[in-house]
C-alpha cells in the first residue's frame, strides 16, 4: 500500500506545480503593489514597495519562493501578523463548524437515503424525496438569515430564551453549544437535501445489482441485504464525496462566518481575496490544492480498505 | 476490522483534538462590577494599529483608544475646535505663523510593556514627539501618510530623501532643522511657511505618539501589539481578526478628566452631569467586527451592543421617514436617536486625461456639463439613502466654510435639466448622443452598487448618453483610477479634518493619480489659489478664494455631485455621555455605563 501512496504522490507532484503556476500567474495579471498602497501613494512609493515584497525578482525566483511553504511570511492586509498565525487562528472556528456539520449530515442523510430505499416507491420514499427537493430548492442564505433571525433573535427576544448566539464565537468547549450549534445544524439543514438524494440514489443502483438478487435468492432477509450487502458495496461512492468535502472544511464556510461572526477560514480568506493579500491567498491555495490531492489519494486507500476487490499495487 | 474503525477513530481523535487544543483559551473576561462597553464596526475591522501604516476609519477608531496626540478635538463643542491633549497648553505661535512650540505634560507613562526597561512605562518626552514624527518620512515602515506632512515642516522633506537614500543607514537621531525637541518637554516645529492644516494634522491619529523602544521591538508586529499613553491599553491576543478587539482600561492612565465646556443642548441631555469625572470611566471596550448588517442589527436589538448604527433595509422599521424621527415602540425602550452627518463628498468623476470625457475645450465642458444636468441627484437620495443625504454643489461638505448657501450655487449644472442637457450635448458635437461611445463607468461592488448604475444609464439615456459600467471591488478600483483607465468613476471621499481645504486639494496638479487628484484636473489658475490658501488662517478672504475655486470646479465640471450621507446612530438606554461623530474616534472614553440597566 505505502508503494501506492508514494507512486500516487510523484504522479501528482506535477499536478501540483501546474496548478501553484496557474494561481501565481493568475495573482500577477493586476499588479498588486497599487492594492497594497493608500489613496496618496506615489510612483516612488510604487517601486520602493514592489522591491520590498519581491515582486520585482524574476518570477521563477517567486516561484520557488512560493514552493518554500514558507507561512512565516507576513500578511499585508493584517501587517504584524504571520500567515501561520492566521492558519492556526482560523482553523479551529472552520472545523468547529464544518467538521460537526459534516458528520451529523452524513450520518443523517445516510440515514434518511436507507430508510427512502428501503421504502423504494412507497409514500415514505416520495415524502422523503419532496422534502429534500424542497430543502434543495432554497438558498443558503435564506436558512442563514431566517436561521439567525427566528433561531437566535426571536428566541431570545419573545421567548426570552437566550440559546444560541446571534453572532460571534469564543474558543472552549463550554462555550460550543451557544455559538456554534445554530451554525452547524443550518449547515446540516442545508446539505442533508443533496446529500439525501445522492446516497439514495446510490442505495437504490446497488439494490438492482445481481448480488443482491442472489443473496435475496439464497434467503437472506431483507434487512440483512440491506444493512450487509447493500451499505457495504455502497460504501464506495459515499466515501468518495465525503473524501472529496474534507479539503473544504478545512476552507470554513464563507456565509456562515460572515454572517454568525465567525473568525474561520472562510472570512479570512474573502477578505483577503478583497484586500488583494498576497501571501494569504498563495498560501491558502497552495494548502488547498496540496489537501485536495491528498484527500484524492486518501480516498484511494480506503477504497482499498472497505472493497478487497480493489487493490493497491 | 480494525481497518474499517480507522476512519472513525481518526475523526474523532481530531475531533477531540480540536477541542482539547484550539479550543483551550479562556475567553475574554472583565471583573465583576466591571464596567463594559461594547460597539460595531461595519467592515472587518483595521488593517494596522500602528499610526503610521494606517490610513482608513477604522484604523483610527482603534489607534484612538491607545495612542494620543498633542492635540484632540473637543468632545462636546462641535465646531472642530482643537484643545490640548499631550501639551500643557495649545502652542505659541510665532507672528508670522511659522514656528510652533509646545510645552509637553509632565508625568504622561507609556503603557506597563516588555519594551521597557522592568516592564514599567517610563515617561513620554519630547524626544518621543520627534521620533513619532520622523517615523512618517520611513519608507522602511511602509507608512501611508507622508501626504500630511509634505512640504510642510523646513528641512523634513531633504530629511527624508537622506534618509530613505540608503534605507539600512536610516538615522532617526540625525537632526531635521525644523523638528526638534528643545528640552525633555518642549517641542519646536519650524515650518516652510504657515499651513492652515498643521493644527489639525497633529490632531490626527497617525500623528500619535510612540515609544522608540516598542516600534523598535515589535518591528511589523508592532502594527497589532499597540504601545501608547492612551487610555486604554490591548494585548496581542486581545485582536482577533475580522472578528473583535478587546481593550482594556490603562491603570497609569494620567488624571484627565471629562470635559467642563459644552453647549445648551448638550445640558438638556444631560451630557454636562459626568462633567469632571476622571477617564477613561469604562473598565473595558470591545469593538466587534461586521461585514453584514444583519448581525449587527439584531445584536443591537438585544442589547448586546451599547450603541447601534441603522442599516438602509431597517431603516423605515425603525424611524419615521417624513419626521426622521425614532418610532414609538423604540422611544419606549429608552433608545436614543442621534444623527450624525458626515463630512462626505460622494461624486461621480471625470478622468480630465480622457480623450473623450477629459479635456478642457468648450466642447468637451460642454459634454460634461450636459451629462451633469442629466442626472437628477435627488432621485437617487430618495431610492438609496432613505433622503438622507444632502444634495449640495461643489465639493465642499456642509458646515465648512465654503459650502455654499443652502447647499445650492447657482453656477453649478445640477441636473435634471433635460432640455438644457440636451441643448450642451449637441453643442458639444453630439445631438442626441449621437457620435458619442458608450463611456466606461467604474464604481466599486456594494449593496446597491448595480441599481444605483441602472439610475444613472436611466437618466443619462434621456439625452441619448449610454454608460458601459464596471463593478470593481474597491482596491481593484483605485487601482483603475490611479492608473488613469476609468473614464469615469464613483466613490466618496471623507474629509480627512474639518476644512474645505482637504476637499480643494482633491483638485490640486500635483496631486495627479495616483494622488489624491483622481481626476487629474489641472488648471494653472486653480492651483496658484490653492497654493495660496495652504498657508491662510481661516477668514473670509479665504472663504472667498474657496467660492473662486469652487466656482472654476463647477464650470469646469471635472466631477458630478454631490452629496453627504448623515450616518443614523441609536443609543441603549445604559450608555451614557453619548454624542457620536465620526470626525474623530477617542470618545469612548468619555462613556460611561449604567450596568444595572442592561437586560
Amino acid at each position: 500500500m505505502w508503494t501506492y501512496v508514494a507512486r500516487k504522490l510523484l504522479y501528482n507532484i506535477p499536478v501540483y506545480l501546474g496548478i501553484i503556476l496557474l494561481l501565481m500567474l493568475a495573482l500577477r495579471v493586476n499588479d498588486p503593489a497599487y492594492a497594497f498602497l493608500g489613496k496618496n501613494a506615489t510612483a516612488e512609493d510604487l517601486l520602493d514597495i514592489r522591491a520590498k515584497l519581491g515582486l520585482d525578482q524574476h518570477f521563477l525566483v517567486q516561484y520557488l519562493s512560493v514552493l518554500s511553504f514558507d507561512f512565516s511570511v507576513e500578511s499585508w492586509a493584517n501587517e504584524g501578523l504571520k500567515v501561520s498565525d492566521m492558519l492556526r487562528n482560523s482553523v479551529g472556528p472552520s472545523l468547529a463548524i464544518t467538521l460537526p456539520a459534516l458528520t451529523l449530515t452524513s450520518i443523517i442523510a445516510i440515514s434518511i437515503a436507507i430508510i427512502s430505499a428501503y421504502f423504494r416507491g412507497r409514500p415514505i420514499d416520495r415524502t422523503l424525496m419532496v422534502l429534500a427537493v424542497v430543502g434543495m430548492s432554497v438558498s443558503f442564505l435564506v436558512y442563514i438569515i431566517f436561521g439567525q433571525y427566528w433561531g437566535a433573535y426571536l428566541l431570545q427576544r419573545d421567548g426570552g430564551i437566550d440559546a444560541f448566539a446571534i453572532g460571534g464565537y469564543e474558543p472552549g468547549l463550554a462555550n460550543w453549544p451557544y455559538y456554534c450549534l445554530l451554525p452547524v445544524l443550518i449547515s446540516t439543514f442545508v446539505a442533508i437535501g443533496y446529500d439525501t438524494r445522492f446516497y439514495r440514489s446510490v442505495m437504490v443502483e446497488e439494490s438492482g445489482r445481481d448480488y443482491i438478487t442472489t443473496a435475496v435468492a439464497k434467503g437472506a432477509g431483507k434487512r440483512k441485504v440491506m444493512f450487509v450487502h447493500m451499505l457495504k458495496n455502497a460504501m464506495i461512492p459515499i466515501i468518495t464525496r465525503i473524501m472529496t468535502t474534507l479539503p473544504f472544511l478545512i476552507m470554513g464556510s464563507l456565509l456562515l462566518e460572515v454572517y454568525f461572526n465567525i473568525p474561520g477560514m472562510g472570512r479570512v480568506l474573502y477578505k483577503a481575496i478583497q484586500e488583494q493579500d498576497f501571501p494569504v491567498i498563495q498560501s491558502f491555495v497552495t494548502i488547498f490544492a496540496a489537501l485536495f490531492i491528498l484527500s484524492n489519494i486518501l480516498t484511494d486507500v480506503l477504497y482499498g480498505l472497505v472493497d478487497p476487490r480493489v487493490r493497491l499495487s | 476490522m480494525i481497518q474499517r474503525r480507522t476512519p472513525a477513530a481518526l475523526l474523532a481523535a481530531l475531533l477531540l483534538g480540536l477541542l482539547a487544543g484550539c479550543w483551550a483559551e479562556a475567553g475574554p473576561a472583565t471583573a465583576d462590577g466591571a464596567k463594559s462597553f461594547v460597539f460595531p464596526i461595519r467592515s472587518a475591522g483595521p488593517g494596522s494599529l500602528d499610526p503610521v501604516r494606517g490610513s482608513t476609519t477604522y484604523d483610527n477608531q482603534a489607534c484612538s483608544l491607545v495612542y494620543e496626540n498633542l492635540l484632540q478635538y473637543k468632545y462636546l463643542v462641535r465646531e472642530g475646535q482643537l484643545e490640548p491633549l499631550l501639551c500643557k497648553a495649545m502652542p505659541t505661535v510665532s507672528d508670522d505663523g511659522t514656528v510652533y512650540t509646545f510645552e509637553l505634560k509632565e508625568g504622561v507613562l507609556f503603557h506597563d510593556d516588555p519594551c521597557f526597561e522592568g516592564g514599567k512605562g517610563r515617561e513620554m518626552v519630547a524626544e518621543d514627539v520627534v521620533y513619532s514624527i520622523k517615523r512618517i518620512a520611513d519608507k522602511r515602515i511602509g507608512t501611508k501618510n507622508w501626504w500630511l506632512l509634505e512640504q510642510t515642516i523646513l528641512g523634513f522633506d531633504e530629511w527624508r530623501d537622506a534618509q530613505n537614500e540608503d534605507g539600512d543607514a536610516f538615522d532617526y537621531d540625525a537632526p531635521c532643522e525644523g523638528l526638534v525637541a528643545v528640552d525633555r518637554y518642549t517641542v519646536r516645529f519650524t515650518l516652510k511657511e504657515p499651513v492652515t492644516r498643521f493644527l489639525n494634522v497633529l490632531a490626527m491619529f497617525q500623528t500619535s505618539v510612540v515609544p522608540r523602544e516598542a516600534a523598535e521591538m515589535y518591528g511589523t508586529r508592532f502594527s497589532r501589539r499597540p504601545v501608547g499613553t492612551g487610555p486604554f491599553t490591548m494585548r496581542e491576543e486581545d485582536w482577533l481578526t475580522s472578528k473583535s478587539l478587546d481593550f482594556h482600561r490603562n491603570p497609569t492612565y494620567r488624571d484627565e478628566f471629562y470635559p467642563d465646556e459644552w453647549t445648551p443642548e448638550d445640558e438638556e441631555r444631560g451630557l454636562h452631569l459626568a462633567a469632571g469625572q476622571k477617564l477613561p470611566i469604562v473598565d473595558h471596550i470591545r469593538i466587534n467586527c461586521f461585514v453584514q448588517d444583519q448581525p449587527m442589527w439584531l445584536l443591537f436589538r438585544t442589547g448586546k451592543l451599547d450603541y447601534g448604527q441603522i442599516p438602509a433595509e431597517n431603516y423605515l422599521e425603525s424611524m419615521r421617514k417624513r419626521t426622521k424621527t425614532l418610532k414609538k415602540h423604540y422611544r419606549e425602550e429608552g433608545i436614543t436617536y442621534h444623527p450624525v452627518p458626515l463630512l462626505d463628498f460622494i461624486f461621480r468623476g471625470f478622468n480630465m486625461e480622457d480623450e473623450v470625457v477629459g479635456g478642457y475645450t468648450p466642447e468637451k465642458k460642454k459634454l460634461r456639463q450636459a451629462i451633469s444636468l442629466a442626472i437628477d441627484l435627488k432621485e437617487f437620495n430618495d431610492t438609496f439613502y432613505n433622503s438622507q443625504n444632502i444634495v449640495y454643489d461643489g465639493p465642499i461638505p456642509p458646515g465648512l466654510a465654503g459650502h455654499p448657501v443652502g447647499h445650492f450655487s447657482d453656477k453649478a449644472y445640477r441636473g435634471p435639466n433635460i432640455e438644457r442637457a440636451k441643448q450642451l450635448l449637441a453643442e458639444a458635437g453630439y445631438p442626441n448622443g449621437e457620435g458619442l461611445e458608450p463611456i466606461d463607468y467604474y464604481t466599486s461592488i456594494s449593496a446597491n452598487s448595480s441599481e444605483q448604475v441602472e439610475m444613472m444609464a436611466r437618466q443619462l439615456g434621456k439625452i441619448g448618453v449610454k454608460v458601459q459600467s464596471v463593478l470593481l471591488e474597491f482596491p481593484q478600483l483605485i487601482e483603475a483610477i490611479n492608473k488613469k483607465k476609468a473614464q469615469m468613476f464613483s466613490f466618496a471621499w471623507g474629509s480627512d479634518y474639518p476644512d474645505g481645504e482637504n476637499n480643494l486639494a482633491l483638485f490640486y496638479g500635483p496631486n495627479e493619480s495616483p494622488g489624491s487628484n483622481h481626476y487629474n484636473y489641472k488648471n494653472p489658475e486653480y492651483d496658484k489659489l490653492y497654493e495660496k490658501i495652504r498657508s491662510m488662517q481661516p477668514s473670509e478672504e479665504r472663504t472667498e478664494i474657496y467660492r473662486q475655486m469652487v466656482d472654476m470646479l463647477l464650470e469646469d465640471v471635472p466631477y458630478i455631485g454631490s452629496m453627504a450621507r448623515t450616518r443614523n446612530y441609536l443609543g441603549t438606554p445604559w450608555v451614557k455621555n453619548f454624542k457620536p461623530t465620526e470626525n474623530f474616534w477617542n470618545w469612548p472614553k468619555y462613556i460611561d455605563i449604567d450596568e444595572s440597566l442592561r437586560n
